[in-house]
C-alpha cells in the first residue's frame, strides 16, 4: 500500500506540504513573543493541513479499492468467532416479495443438520416479516441449514466450535454493494422469496497484552508501524 | 535547470495544473463518476470502511497531529503571554521606549564599490540607490585594517578595531609551526576514542571554538528586549545565544571541514591536482553506465580508512545529450550545462556514523569524456550536523520553508572557475542561485520582524566582482584572450539586480524603519600579482635552505634560523622574533628598527615593468590596532596599490623567484589592498550627519538609535541623525 501511495501520490508536493506545516510549527516556537507572526503561522498550519489532505486525497482513491476488498476479506476470518459448541444463537430470516404477512411466515420451514437442534420454537416478527429461531450446535463443524418457502429451498451455512474459519453472517438475495462488504456467501436465487439468512455470530476480540480489541484496531496500529519502517526504506513520502 | 522552490511557484504549478485538469472535455463526467463512487464507498456501512490503509492514516494523523501540536502549543502561549510580557516589561522596562525606529534594516553588499554605485547611479541604473541617495545618506564608508572581508565585518557587529575582536584575516599564522590556520574559528573532533580493533568510536561532543571576541551589537539589543534576525553575517560561525535568530555565514566549513572543496569528476586520465579548492576523483565506464563518488569528511571511527565516500552512477545519453542520474535513494536526469537541485548527500561511516551534506551536480559533457562537477558537500541545513544558526532551528526552519539552501561561508565556487572547471555562466547561475535563496531569507525576516533589528549580508556582490572585473578593466591579463563581449555587463548587471531588491524592501518598510544599506569595502582591479616573500628573499629578510632559489608551499625550504621576516595571508607581514616564534632569530630590541627599516622599503615599491607604485602604504600594527589582542595580529600590514595584491603563491607562504607577476586568473578583482583605496559604501534612508563615516560606527549607531547606551570600549562613534530625519 505504501508503494502503491508511493506511485499514485505527488511525492514533491506532498514533501513540500509537510516540510512547509514543520515550518510553521517551528516559527511558532522561534517568534513565540511576537504575538503577531505567531497568529499568522496558526493561520499558515491550517492552510498547510488542508492543502496536506488534498494532496493525500489522489492517492487515498487508489488506494481506497484494494485496501477496502483487503479488509472485507480480513474481516471474514478475523471479524467473528464461530458459534461455540451448546451456546444457542439466532438464525434470522427475512422475508420479502409477495410473502407477506402472518400467514406467509407461516409457511416458511427450517430442516436442521443432525448436529444443529433448535432450542426454542421460532418468532415470528410480522411487521419486520421476519422469523427467527434460536439454536444450538452439538458439534464443531461447518453445516448447512435448509429454509423453505414458497416451495422454494436455499440454504446458509453455520460455522461451529472454534479456530478461524472463513464466516459469512449473512446471505442475501441482490443488494450487490451489500452482499460485497457483508456476504460471503453467494447470492439467493432472484425468484426465492426469501431476502436474507443471517447468523448472529459473536465479535472476535483480539487479545493483545490482556486487553480485547477489534481486529481493525490491531491492523490500524500495526500497519502504521508497517507502514513508518516501509516508507524509510522505500523513501516514500506519506 | 529551473528550480522548482518555494510554495508559492509550488501553489502557482499545482493551480495550473488543476486549471487544466478541469478544462479538458470529459473533466465533468469523470469527476461526478468518481464523486459518485466516493460517496458509494463512503456510506457502505461496513466496518473495514473505518479506515483505509497507512497513507490515509498518515495523512489524517500527521494533519490532526500538526493542528493538535500547534494549538497545544498556542494554548500554552496564550495563556502564560500576559506572563511572560509582564516579566519581560519589568526586566527590560520599554525596550523601544528610547528608540528613534521601530525597526532598522541592515543590508550588507559585500564588496560594494563606491565608485561604481556612483556611476551607474549617475548614468540613471541604479533607481532605487539614488532615491536612498537623494532622501537620506550616501557616503563612502571607511573600511578596516587590511580590507578583508572576516576583518570589517567583525568590526561592523563588534564596533571595535581588530586589536579588540582578534580577527586579522581569513588566516592567522601558527608562531609554533609557521602554519596557517582558519581565524574565525576552531573544530576539534571529540577528545575521548574507544578503540576497537579497526574502529575508534569517538566518545563525547565536537568542540566549536569561536576565535573572534568582542560582542555583536545584537546582544546588547537583546539583552534590552529588542529582537534581531540576522542572517549570513560573516564570522558568526559558531553561532552565539542572543535574543533572536542568526544564519551563520563567511566561515562555515563545508562537510570535509574546508572552506569549499570541489569535486570534478572525470573520465579523462590526469595527475594534475588543483591548486587549492577542489579534487579530481575518477569516472569508471562500464556498459554505458558511469559510476563515481563524491569524497566526504575523513572516517570518524575507522582509523586510517581515509575519506567516507558517496557512490553515484550516471547513464549519458548522447544523442539527446543529457544524462540520469542515481544518487542514493534519488534520480534525476541533467542536460549538459545544467545544475542539479540541492541533493542530499549522506556519508556512512559505519558504526551507525553518518554525515549529512546537501551538494548539487552539474553535467559538463558526455562524450567522448564524461565530467561532472559536484559542488562542496554543504551541511544539510534541514540536518545540521554543526550548529550553523542560533537557535539550531532556525536554519532547520529556513530548510523547511524554503527547502535546502546552500550554508557553506564561501558557497560561491570561485575556485572552480579559478580552475576553469567550470565557466563564467556555471559560476553565474550558481552564484545567482545562492543570492535568490537570500533573498527570500531576507523577506521572510523582514515579515517576522516588525520591531527591532533585521540584518542580511549579500556575498554576491563580492564573488562576482572578484570574478568579473576582467570584464571591466579592458587591459586586464585575465581578459586578453577572451572575447570581451561575453559577459561585458555582468558587473553593472550584478548592481542594477541589487538595486531592484533594494527596491523591493523599500516597498515593505515604512517612515518608522531605518534601511541602511552598507558594504564592508571597495572592489579594485587585481591585475598585477607582488609575491612579499620574493621581495623579502631577494633583499636578505628571508633565508632558503641550501641555496635554494625558491620554496615550496608553507614556507617549505625556507631556513628560519636566518629568516628575519616572512608572509602569510593576505596583507599581514611577520617577523621571526626571538621567544615569540619557535626559531625566531630577531631580537626584541631590533623589532622597532626593523619594522621601520621593512617599510621604509616597502612602501612606494615600483613594478619595473609598469613603473607603477604596487605598495601604497605599509602600516605598523601597533599604530592601527589596540586592545587585548593585539599579540595575535601580523607585525605590519602592507597596503598594496590599485591593481595589485599579494601573489597567490605569496598568500601560502611560496617563495619564488619573481616578484611582481600578471594575475591571469579569473579572480580578477580585489579589495586586499590599501584600505584607503576601497573604502565601502554607506546608503541609508534618513540623513546622518557625518563627514567620514565608518564600518566601526554602524554598530554605536545602532544602539544610539535604539536608545541605549554605548558600552565604553567601542572604537566607532554614533552618527547623527538630521534634524529633519528624526
Amino acid at each position: 500500500m505504501v508503494v502503491l501511495f508511493g506511485y499514485t501520490s505527488d511525492q514533491k508536493a506532498i514533501g513540500i506540504a509537510k516540510d512547509q506545516l514543520k515550518a510553521h510549527l517551528l516559527a511558532v516556537r522561534l517568534y513565540r513573543d511576537q504575538i503577531p507572526v505567531v497568529m499568522g503561522s496558526y493561520g499558515k498550519i491550517l492552510r498547510g493541513t488542508g492543502r496536506y489532505l488534498k494532496l493525500a486525497f489522489k492517492p487515498l482513491l487508489y488506494v481506497i479499492v484494494p485496501i477496502t476488498l483487503l479488509m472485507v476479506q480480513i474481516d471474514r476470518y478475523l471479524g467473528q468467532t464461530p458459534i461455540p459448541v451448546n451456546a444457542p444463537f439466532l438464525l434470522t430470516v427475512h422475508v420479502g416479495g409477495q410473502m407477506t404477512g402472518n400467514d406467509t411466515l407461516n409457511n416458511v420451514a427450517l430442516e436442521l443438520p443432525p448436529e444443529i437442534a433448535m432450542t426454542a420454537p421460532a418468532v415470528h416478527v410480522p411487521s419486520e416479516n421476519q422469523i427467527v429461531w434460536r439454536l444450538a450446535g452439538s458439534k464443531d463443524g461447518k453445516y448447512e441449514v435448509k429454509i423453505t418457502g414458497a416451495g422454494k429451498s436455499v440454504e446458509k451455512a453455520v460455522c461451529l466450535g472454534s479456530g478461524l474459519p472463513r464466516i459469512s453472517t449473512v446471505r442475501l438475495r441482490g443488494q450487490f454493494w451489500e452482499r460485497m462488504f457483508s456476504s460471503a456467501e453467494p447470492a439467493l436465487p432472484e425468484n426465492s422469496p426469501i431476502e436474507s439468512i443471517s447468523v448472529n455470530y459473536p465479535d472476535r476480540d483480539i487479545d493483545v497484552a490482556g486487553y480485547g480489541m477489534n481486529w481493525i484496531w490491531l491492523f490500524f496500529i500495526l500497519s502504521m508501524v508497517a507502514g513508518f519502517i516501509f516508507k524509510e526504506v522505500l523513501g516514500i513520502q506519506i | 535547470m529551473k528550480r522548482l522552490r518555494g510554495v508559492d511557484t509550488f501553489v502557482r504549478l499545482l493551480r495550473s495544473s488543476i486549471r487544466r485538469r478541469l478544462c479538458t472535455p470529459f473533466a465533468d463526467t469523470r469527476v461526478r463518476a468518481t464523486r459518485l463512487l466516493l460517496i458509494a464507498i463512503v456510506l457502505s456501512p461496513a466496518l473495514a470502511h473505518a479506515y483505509a490503509g497507512p497513507g490515509a492514516g498518515f495523512a489524517v494523523l500527521s494533519s490532526f497531529w500538526a493542528i493538535f501540536v500547534a494549538f497545544l502549543y498556542s494554548f500554552y502561549a496564550l495563556m502564560t503571554w500576559p506572563f511572560r510580557q509582564l516579566f519581560r516589561f519589568l526586566r527590560r522596562r520599554n525596550a523601544y521606549g528610547k528608540a528613534t525606529f521601530e525597526r532598522a534594516v541592515i543590508l550588507g553588499f559585500d564588496g560594494m564599490d563606491p565608485e561604481l554605485a556612483d556611476r551607474f547611479m549617475k548614468e540613471g541604473r541604479l533607481p532605487n540607490l539614488a532615491k536612498l541617495r537623494d532622501k537620506g545618506t550616501f557616503s563612502k564608508l571607511r573600511t578596516t585594517f587590511p580590507a578583508i572581508s572576516p576583518v570589517a565585518w567583525s568590526t561592523f557587529m563588534t564596533g571595535v578595531n581588530p586589536g579588540k575582536h582578534n580577527i586579522y584575516d581569513f588566516l592567522a599564522c601558527d608562531r609554533n609551526s609557521y602554519l596557517p590556520y582558519l581565524s574565525s574559528a576552531e573544530i576539534k573532533g571529540p577528545k575521548r576514542h574507544i578503540k576497537i580493533g579497526k574502529y575508534s568510536i569517538p566518545f563525547g561532543k565536537t568542540e566549536i571554538k569561536a576565535m573572534r571576541k568582542g560582542t555583536p551589537f545584537w546582544h546588547w539589543l537583546g539583552n534590552a528586549g529588542i529582537f534581531s534576525s540576522v542572517i549570513r553575517v560573516p564570522v558568526t560561525f559558531p553561532p552565539e545565544k542572543f535574543q533572536g535568530v542568526l544564519l551563520s555565514g563567511m566561515c562555515v566549513p563545508d562537510l570535509k571541514g574546508s572552506q569549499g572543496t570541489f569535486c570534478l569528476c572525470t573520465t579523462r586520465a590526469s595527475d594534475d591536482k588543483f591548486r587549492e579548492g577542489g579534487v579530481r576523483v575518477p569516472i569508471e565506464r562500464k556498459n554505458g553506465v558511469c559510476r563515481s563518488y563524491v569524497p566526504g569528511p575523513d572516517n570518524p571511527v575507522k582509523r586510517n580508512a581515509g575519506d567516507v565516500r558517496m557512490e553515484f552512477e550516471l547513464k549519458p545519453e548522447v544523442e539527446s545529450k543529457q544524462a540520469r542520474f542515481t544518487v542514493g535513494s534519488e534520480k534525476f536526469t541533467l542536460k549538459i550545462g545544467e545544475y542539479s537541485e540541492w541533493i542530499t548527500a549522506e556519508f556512512k561511516a559505519g558504526m551507525g556514523f553518518t554525515a549529512h551534506g546537501i551538494c548539487r551536480f552539474y553535467l559538463k559533457e558526455i562524450s567522448p569524456e564524461v565530467e561532472v562537477y559536484v559542488t562542496p558537500v554543504n551541511i544539510d541545513p534541514g540536518h545540521p550536523d554543526l550548529p550553523i544558526s542560533h537557535p539550531v532551528t532556525y536554519s532547520i526552519y529556513l530548510a523547511k520553508l524554503f527547502g535546502p539552501y546552500a550554508t557553506l561561508g564561501l558557497a560561491e565556487d570561485t575556485w572552480a572557475l579559478n580552475e576553469h572547471v567550470l565557466d563564467d555562466d556555471a559560476f553565474l547561475a550558481q552564484a545567482y542561485g545562492n543570492h535568490e535563496d537570500r533573498e527570500r531569507m531576507l523577506f521572510d525576516a523582514l515579515d517576522k520582524t516588525k520591531q527591532g533589528l533585521c540584518t542580511c549580508v549579500f556575498d554576491t556582490t563580492d564573488r562576482i566582482q572578484h570574478m568579473f572585473w576582467r570584464y571591466l578593466d579592458e587591459d586586464h591579463p585575465a581578459a586578453r584572450d577572451v572575447p570581451h563581449s561575453e559577459h561585458p555587463q555582468v558587473i553593472q548587471d550584478l548592481y542594477q539586480r541589487m538595486d531592484r531588491l533594494i527596491g523591493r524592501v523599500m516597498e515593505k518598510i515604512d517612515d518608522d524603519t531605518l534601511l541602511m544599506v552598507i558594504s564592508d569595502h571597495g572592489f579594485k582591479s587585481f591585475a598585477r600579482c607582488m609575491n612579499l616573500n620574493a621581495w623579502l628573499h631577494q633583499n636578505g629578510y628571508l633565508a632558503l635552505k641550501d641555496d635554494k632559489t625558491e620554496s615550496g608551499d608553507w614556507f617549505e625550504d625556507v631556513d628560519w634560523s636566518r629568516t628575519r621576516a616572512y608572509t602569510m595571508g593576505l596583507n599581514g607581514l611577520y617577523l621571526n622574533i626571538k621567544g615569540r616564534e619557535k626559531q625566531g632569530i630577531v631580537d626584541p630590541s631590533e623589532v622597532e628598527a626593523l619594522k621601520a627599516e621593512l617599510q621604509k622599503g616597502l612602501n612606494g615599491l615600483v613594478d619595473p615593468a609598469s613603473g607603477t607604485v604596487g605598495i601604497t602604504g605599509v602600516f605598523i600594527a601597533d599604530n592601527v590596532y589596540r586592545g587585548p589582542y593585539t599579540e595575535n595580529s601580523p607585525d605590519l600590514i602592507v597596503g598594496y596599490g590599485a591593481g595589485y595584491r599579494a601573489s597567490w603563491d605569496s598568500v601560502m607562504g611560496k617563495v619564488t623567484g619573481q616578484i611582481f607577476e600578471d594575475n591571469m586568473k579569473a579572480w580578477s578583482g580585489d579589495h586586499c589592498i590599501d584600505p584607503r583605496l576601497v573604502p565601502g559604501v554607506l546608503f541609508s534612508s534618513h540623513k546622518f550627519i557625518e563627514e567620514k563615516p565608518a564600518i566601526v560606527d554602524v554598530a554605536p549607531t545602532i544602539l544610539k538609535l535604539f536608545g541605549l547606551a554605548l558600552p565604553a570600549h567601542f572604537d566607532g562613534k554614533a552618527w547623527t541623525l538630521a534634524a529633519k530625519a528624526r
